[in-house]
């Protein structure tokens, strides 16, 4: 992987080959680790470098944009030209396009670059997974998943003077047991290998899988259900992608459009794009070199307002806040980097002994967006269903489909636990805590 | 670039049961305009080599995108490495099912090469297209092209040696209605990116987008001011973009050999088509049968071989009604003593081929539309997916439309919106009592199936034509 120096000299070498134009180069590399299991075996182990190399050329406010995966000279020279031959016969843009002027970078709240996840092995992974298995298989269940590795770079550069440039390691570590209908899930992200607890997640699981027995039907209808981390995690995150897309909000498209500033949640629900947060993997700035810094969504249950990227920015005469994405996904908008959702008063054995009579949700699979504008989603419920009769889980339940409004569902929320976890998301992770809400639609079952 | 790869097979096939070398390099092109003027034209290149081994009966894959020798050399050793490790959590040797050696070389017809059309050509479609679209409560519209061009070698020490390049064209064109409260849209000639296939730029011109985009306004508009679908059990007549995805989801998923053995169950879930299900299971009404075609032309899942060097054909899925075949790689067809039917692909140079869609389709009725929705006394006409979901066995699904309309007394009435509806597949299937006429027959093309760990998203075919089916769960979201 190319060090902060490599980059340096990387864009003084390429700068003579704009001729004189205005130029943003983005680049990211990637060297990535994979171990899949499955019955507990490893079924696929896989390992990629790559490298993305985006060259956007501006001339007279028409813009060419050419992306390649090579440090190969010939590669790079042609691409450049490639993207200044585009940005001759493209049409104006019809927003004044303006560079981003230098910016100064914070240090980042906490490291995410750890050496031994950097150098961690296949063997390192077999070895973890064995313990996995070898625990679980005696329970006579059988072990599933995904453990990955890695590390990557990101570089932002335009000849106005902007350079910026992190690097950070990765692991996730998702997982399935199975014996016959018995299931449970758990998943895992962060940059330090160390924190990788298999002997718990494995407890964790068989926990959970030895309670999901047995599972009974229930009638679809309205009910209270406690969201598990991982399952809120899931539903801020679609909310984040339909929701809080600045360009949506300025085209009218999001349920923020016309709402800033109205109180529409409880006081307790508070919802940020935070790379300070200490639960999260920072992700220092954007891919157009904005600074990223705490920005609120919903703070004390009313509406501040969404995330916007630089071109929509400009385009409506808005604040960047540093939620840029990459240039072949410029069109989409903006999405949050680092959702965090604040935590609150409860302990999550506090909320089940308080509910009398509701559903306990592990996990949810094939999320989907109904309708954008209330983020009405459907979805399943999946690995660890329950119910929870008079202050304790007494079942498992077959799984069931829902049909809700994100929007009704945080007017419907009415605790929150103090502990979060933090889970994947759409760019960064997500960190959520337990949620109880009144008000979640079950729309049909399932036969398991 | 062959010879590279050869040499690389040279030192591995000593050390290995079986390897495979693959170079891809792939050109893309897309072009985005919103409301007539082009918001993003991006141009990229991509190539990178993946190698993979099965070593003492366990796979290792490394692959990357330096292309010199010893950067190869390492990639191949890595592979090597991976393997060795696989071994340590193993349950039996990984075997595969045999294929005749292939020397070969692929490329799919077309008649304009997309990458030689100009730029402004391109660009000046969609911007007439897009604003012609901008009229009453559409205040947003957007238009894509996008085109590719891959170039793949593939070499193994069976011996096998294959080149292909194949050509993919697609774009669509959407409206959007926004109103207070609440916004509508309508995509040509599909949702989700338009329809997309492997030719040449002559695809687009047949679209027609230019000439479609006042309609499609007009229903965008028609729909924000239209009553929500009603709720309750009826007859529906689905169009043939929303009959795609639903083969898709209720039938190209669950026939894939690999979920159903396990293989993708912590993640895509697995499959209720269970292997004492294979020829044993009704699956849907005698006039159902579904095919996997990867020779048909034109299909976005259509090539020469696929990413084991398997000669791309036709294979029953259903066959009037009854579950007849599994999606199979190399390895699983192994596991039922059957030959690979060619659906192992890759989504690149850095991924492994998995066991993937290539065009499933749903073979064409004797009905005309008119008695499609003929003997239909009250029930909807649904079309243009706007949501989808299904269950981790491919059971309870849920799917809405961008488009809903009456069908009374055999007629097609007034428009609806946010229609939904929700099925278990098997149901779902038997209730199919008829299905168009192949004069209504077209491959549709979606981009964008996701598969795997890492992700891949594979392009894929869906033949179909509009059918019938009764007495379906509908309601509306709101």
């Amino acid at each position: 992987m190319k060090n902060i120096y490599f980059w340096k000299n990387f864009i003084e070498k390429v700068k003579k080959d704009f001729k004189g134009l205005d130029f943003e180069i983005v680049a990211m590399e990637n060297s990535s680790e994979l171990t899949r299991f499955a019955k507990s075996y490893i079924h696929q182990n896989v390992a990629e470098t790559d490298l993305s190399i985006t060259f956007k050329v501006i001339n007279q406010n028409k813009v060419g944009v050419v992306k390649v995966n090579s440090f190969d000279e010939t590669v790079i020279s042609e691409g450049i030209k490639r993207a200044i031959g585009l940005s001759k016969i493209v049409p104006e843009l019809d927003y004044q396009y303006c560079l981003v002027k230098p910016q100064n970078y914070k240090a980042k709240s906490k490291s995410s670059f750890y050496e031994k996840t950097a150098n961690f092995t296949p063997l390192n992974r077999a070895q973890q997974i064995s313990k996995l298995v070898k625990k679980v298989n005696k329970k006579e269940y059988e072990a599933s998943g995904a453990f990955e590795t890695g590390m990557e770079t990101m570089m932002v550069a335009n000849s106005e003077g902007v350079f910026a440039f992190d690097r950070k390691t990765k692991v996730n570590f998702n997982s399935i047991i199975t014996k016959d209908n018995s299931t449970a899930h758990h998943s895992f992200i962060s940059s330090n290998i160390d924190h990788l607890d298999i002997e718990g997640i494995s407890d964790e699981l068989l926990d959970t899988a030895l309670r999901n027995v047995d599972q009974v039907e229930i009638e679809p209808g309205i009910y209270t259900v406690i969201l598990s981390p991982e399952a809120a995690a899931e539903i801020l995150s679609e909310a984040g992608y339909v929701g809080f897309d600045g360009k949506l909000i300025m085209e009218g498209k999001s349920f923020i459009s016309g709402k800033q500033g109205k109180k529409l949640f409880p006081k307790s629900i508070t919802i940020s794009d935070d790379p300070d947060e200490k639960c999260t993997i920072p992700i220092p700035f954007d891919f157009i070199g904005y600074p990223r810094n705490k920005i609120e969504l919903i703070k004390d249950g009313v509406i501040i307002d969404g995330v916007y990227d630089y071109l929509t920015a400009l385009k409506y005469n808005r604040r960047c806040t540093g939620n840029t994405l990459p240039p072949e996904n410029a069109s989409m908008g903006a999405l949050p980097f680092n959702l965090v959702m604040k935590g609150g008063e409860y302990s999550s054995e506090d909320m089940v002994s308080n509910t009398k009579n509701g559903i306990y949700i592990n996990r949810f699979h094939y999320v989907n967006v109904l309708n954008p504008m209330s983020i009405e989603l459907t979805g399943m419920t999946r690995d660890g269903t329950f119910l929870i009769e008079n202050g304790k889980i007494t079942r498992a339940i077959k799984n069931m489909r829902f049909n809700v409004s994100v929007v009704d569902l945080l007017k419907g929320v009415d605790m929150i636990s103090r502990e979060r976890k933090t889970k994947a998301g759409l760019v960064g992770p997500v960190v959520a805590p337990y949620l109880r809400t009144n008000n979640f639609t079950f729309s049909s079952k399932t036969s398991f | 670039m062959k010879k590279i790869l050869k040499n690389i097979l040279d030192y591995l096939d000593p050390k290995t049961d079986y390897a495979d070398v693959r170079f891809v390099e792939t050109d893309n092109e897309n072009i985005e305009v919103e409301n007539g003027v082009l918001s993003s034209y991006n141009v990229s290149t991509d190539r990178g080599v993946g190698i993979r081994v099965l070593v003492n009966g366990s796979w290792g894959f490394a692959a990357s995108n330096n292309l010199e020798k010893g950067s190869l050399q390492e990639t191949a050793a890595k592979a090597l490495d991976i393997a060795q490790a696989s071994a340590l959590v193993k349950k039996e040797n990984i075997k595969l099912a045999p294929v005749e050696k292939h020397i070969a070389n692929y490329v799919t017809p077309i008649i304009k090469n997309p990458f030689k059309i100009s730029s402004t050509e391109k660009i000046e479609l969609l911007i007439k297209a897009t604003e012609s679209m901008l009229k009453d409560k559409v205040k947003k519209s957007e238009g894509l092209l996008s085109f590719y061009k891959t170039h793949k070698i593939f070499v193994s020490t069976e011996g096998s040696e294959i080149e292909q390049t194949v050509f993919e064209s697609g774009g669509g064109i959407v409206a959007y209605a926004i109103g207070e409260e609440d916004f509508q849209k309508r995509s040509y000639p599909s949702s989700f990116g338009g329809d997309h296939a492997t030719y040449g730029y002559e695809f687009i011109e047949k679209m027609k987008l230019k000439e479609n985009a006042e309609r499609i306004a007009g229903e965008a508009n028609e729909l924000l001011s239209a009553p929500l679908a009603p709720t309750g059990t009826m007859d529906i007549v689905l169009g043939g973009s929303q009959l795609a995805l639903q083969v898709h989801e209720s039938c190209g998923h669950p026939v894939e050999l690999d979920r159903v053995l396990g293989k993708e169950i912590s993640f895509a879930g697995g499959s209720f088509l269970t292997l004492d299900k294979l020829n044993n299971f009704i699956y849907g009404s005698p006039g159902v049968t579904i095919v996997a075609d990867a020779t048909a032309p034109g299909g976005l899942g259509t090539f020469g071989y696929d990413d084991e060097g398997v000669p791309a054909r036709k294979s029953y899925l259903v066959n009037k009604g009854k579950f007849v075949g599994y999606l199979m790689s190399r390895e699983d067809a192994f596991k039922l003593d059957l030959k690979s039917n060619g659906a192992a692909r890759a989504e690149n140079w850095n991924r492994i081929p998995l066991v993937r869609m290539t065009n499933i389709n749903l073979l064409p009725g004797n009905l005309e539309f008119d008695e499609l929705i003929g003997d239909i006394k009250q029930g909807l006409y649904l079309d243009f997916n706007k949501s989808w979901s299904i269950d981790d066995k491919r059971l309870n699904f849920q799917f809405s439309t961008e488009l809903a309309r009456e069908i009374k007394n055999g007629k097609l009435g007034k428009i609806y919106k946010n229609a939904v509806y929700q099925g278990i597949t098997p149901e779902f299937w038997l209730s199919c009592d008829g299905i168009g006429k192949k004069k209504y027959w077209h491959i549709w093309g979606v981009p964008n199936c996701g598969k795997g760990q890492p992700g891949q998203t594979m392009h894929v075919g869906h033949g179909t034509s509009p059918a019938r089916f009764r007495n379906i769960k509908v309601g509306a979201s709101k």
